[in-house]
């Protein structure tokens, strides 16, 4: 039984399985991209956490409480695992202000802040219980799209965090799906609209402007498939026919 | 973050020529409780050098015992001592078990699992097929266990007194690269090819709920891809790399013998996805702001000394790291050291991303 490159090995879509047989660079990237995730779902519950008393009824209190908690617990799922390559997990939940966000109307498009990995989306802040629920299903699509592609990583451990984490991530949009259908019946309509216009593109640009050669870089050490314009077009579809479901236009 | 512990050996005994099995007795057993298919990661000082190595449990849940296998590879620091100097008495430390190797089992569960090893990829199969057997009585198990010949085979006789005891319910195909067998069909390697063969005839593909792969990297990919082929998707099938992939010595760091400290600038060599470029820049910006001001794409995430993305290995020269959450002091000792913390010293520094 001969020994094979891993190079060549992960280029042919083999798993990597544990800290000790992972190379630097790909030790790199590989926690990079967890970091991205971790960082993310930790600021979007902390965002969303103040949505929960913005709620307008119980039901409404309840699905925002159980996304907080659920959100949180997923950024465990990884963070433990980042724990295996020595990061510090307790000291990392709590070093940075997970709550912070810039002006609603600053312009970052798809660069983050200095000193996290969020997705440049979480940066900006929520306005009010309904806009919550529409940032909610726009990016609940968004996470669900991501998922498909990262349950595919060439790391066996978290290729499996992100299968268990990717049907808690889709009742979430399911849930925000249910919360806009409420509001509509209300007649909240134009200010949902409005919401999405605002929504809309900064959760498109989360999907990245896509430089090719790191995306090659990526692609071979297995870390990533799918080019971030087609993913970017899927949720186009997905959301869109989300938002048509209620009567609402995309932005 | 884990913590090494110590363990008693309080036996160990040949399973072939180049291969033993430990027993091991941890001081803190609830902190060994591990779960089937789970390796442990060992450390130990070689002519004051930290080796870490990982080696996969092999006893089963139930038997109530720690055990590990350890073969023997060639020019392996910690394989060769565990096999010729390691003695009942010694004492061992590890990390808490780790790895994700298993599926959960259910007493209720009527599955049928199929396994593939190859060498002492048996280990974490082992412990899979043992607890599977004792903790689901209406589950299979078929293994297909590919060696050199049959006087590598770890753990032969211990296989066959399994299939006596559950008899009907563990099936195994050893499959031997040299020696000839009654059937051509287990004779070579055990390749994507060998596999739809072996599909076609003696294993009913069609109703394997669950299949582990532990063995060398091409293996793996043949299988998996054989697996993929014949309906499984990703989520059925697991998979272990073993050992082979563990990178190897390093060495130490060179001192510099200039290390004068002259400016508040220093010229620093970076090396990052295989090239090196060198840059001038201020003795009070970290090393990771220096790449990336120089339109490097030095990795990082936290930049708080946490999770260790911007880790970078110093190979001259002198840095000061002001902070650091992630490292271990075996680590900082081998020269790593956290970019985003890291400040130069010396006037001269090189640093390599990619070891």
């Amino acid at each position: 039984m001969d020994e094979m490159n891993l190079t060549d090995y992960l280029a042919q879509g083999g798993k990597l399985t544990s800290p000790a047989n992972v190379p630097p660079r790909y030790r790199a990237e590989l926690l990079k991209l967890m970091a991205t995730f971790v960082d993310s779902e930790l600021a979007g519950a902390a965002g969303f956490a103040d949505a929960i008393n913005a709620g307008p009824g119980i039901k409404e209190r309840i699905a925002a409480a159980k996304i907080v908690l659920e959100k949180t617990d997923n950024a465990d799922k990884v963070l433990k695992l980042m724990g295996e390559f020595g990061a510090d997990t307790a000291r990392y939940a709590n070093h940075h202000p997970w709550t912070a966000r810039l002006d609603r109307d600053a312009d970052i498009g798809a660069s983050r802040t200095e000193h996290d990995m969020r997705l440049a989306v979480f940066n900006y802040p929520l306005a009010g219980w309904g806009d919550a629920v529409v940032m909610n299903l726009l990016m609940g699509r968004a996470v669900g799209v991501q998922m498909e592609e990262f349950k595919r990583v060439s790391y066996q451990p978290l290729a499996e965090a992100f299968r268990a984490i990717a049907p808690v991530e889709a009742r979430h949009a399911e849930l925000a799906e249910e919360g806009i259908e409420r509001l509509i019946s209300e007649g909240q309509g134009d200010s949902l609209q409005a919401s999405v216009e605002y929504w809309w593109p900064r959760v498109a640009a989360s999907f990245g402007i896509g430089n090719p050669e790191r995306f090659e870089a990526l692609k071979s050490m297995g870390l990533r498939h799918t080019p971030n314009a087609d993913l970017r077009n899927t949720w186009e579809e997905r959301a869109g026919s989300a938002l048509s479901r209620q009567g609402l236009q995309s932005g | 973050m884990a913590r090494f512990h110590d363990l008693k050996v309080t036996d160990i005994h040949r399973t072939i020529r180049d291969a033993v099995v430990l027993t091991l007795e941890p001081d803190d057993p609830a902190a060994f409780d591990f779960t089937q298919g789970q390796y442990l990661t060992f450390r130990r000082d070689f002519d004051g050098e930290e080796l870490r190595r990982s080696y996969s449990i092999c006893s089963g849940k139930t038997e109530g015992r720690l055990q590990v296998g350890i073969k023997r590879v060639e020019g392996g620091a910690f394989s060769t001592w565990a096999n010729e100097e390691l003695a009942v008495g010694d004492t061992l430390q590890a990390m808490e078990p780790m790895g994700g190797f298993f599926t959960p089992l259910d007493p209720a569960n009527e599955n049928n699992y199929l396994g593939f090893a190859g060498g002492s990829g048996i280990t974490p199969v082992l412990s899979l097929i043992k607890t599977t057997l004792a903790v689901e009585p209406k589950s299979t198990f078929t293994l297909v266990y590919a060696n050199k010949g049959v006087a590598t085979i770890m753990f032969r006789e211990e296989l066959e007194d399994l299939k006596n005891q559950y008899l009907g319910r563990l099936s195994v195909i050893h499959v031997l690269e040299q020696d000839a067998q009654e059937i051509d069909l287990f004779t070579g390697m055990v390749t994507e090819e060998k596999c739809a063969q072996l599909f076609r005839t003696w294993i009913d593909i069609q109703h394997i709920d669950t299949a582990f792969i532990c063995g060398p990297e091409p293996m793996m990919l043949g299988i998996a891809k054989a697996l993929r082929d014949h309906g499984l998707d990703d989520a059925q099938i697991k998979f272990e790399l073993f050992a082979s992939a563990q990178p190897g010595r390093l060495k130490r760091k060179v001192v510099s013998k200039e290390a004068g400290k002259k400016a508040n600038q220093a010229e620093i060599a970076i090396t990052l996805d295989g090239s090196t470029q060198t840059i001038t820049a201020a003795k009070d910006m970290t090393v990771l702001d220096a790449a990336r001001e120089n339109a490097m794409d030095a990795p990082y995430a936290c930049k708080a000394g946490v999770c260790s993305t911007c880790r970078c290995r110093v190979i001259e020269g002198e840095v000061e790291m002001v902070a650091n959450h992630a490292l271990e002091d075996y680590e900082v000792e081998k020269g790593y050291v956290l970019s985003c913390q890291s400040f130069p010293v010396t006037d001269r520094v090189v640093v390599d991303y990619d070891q």
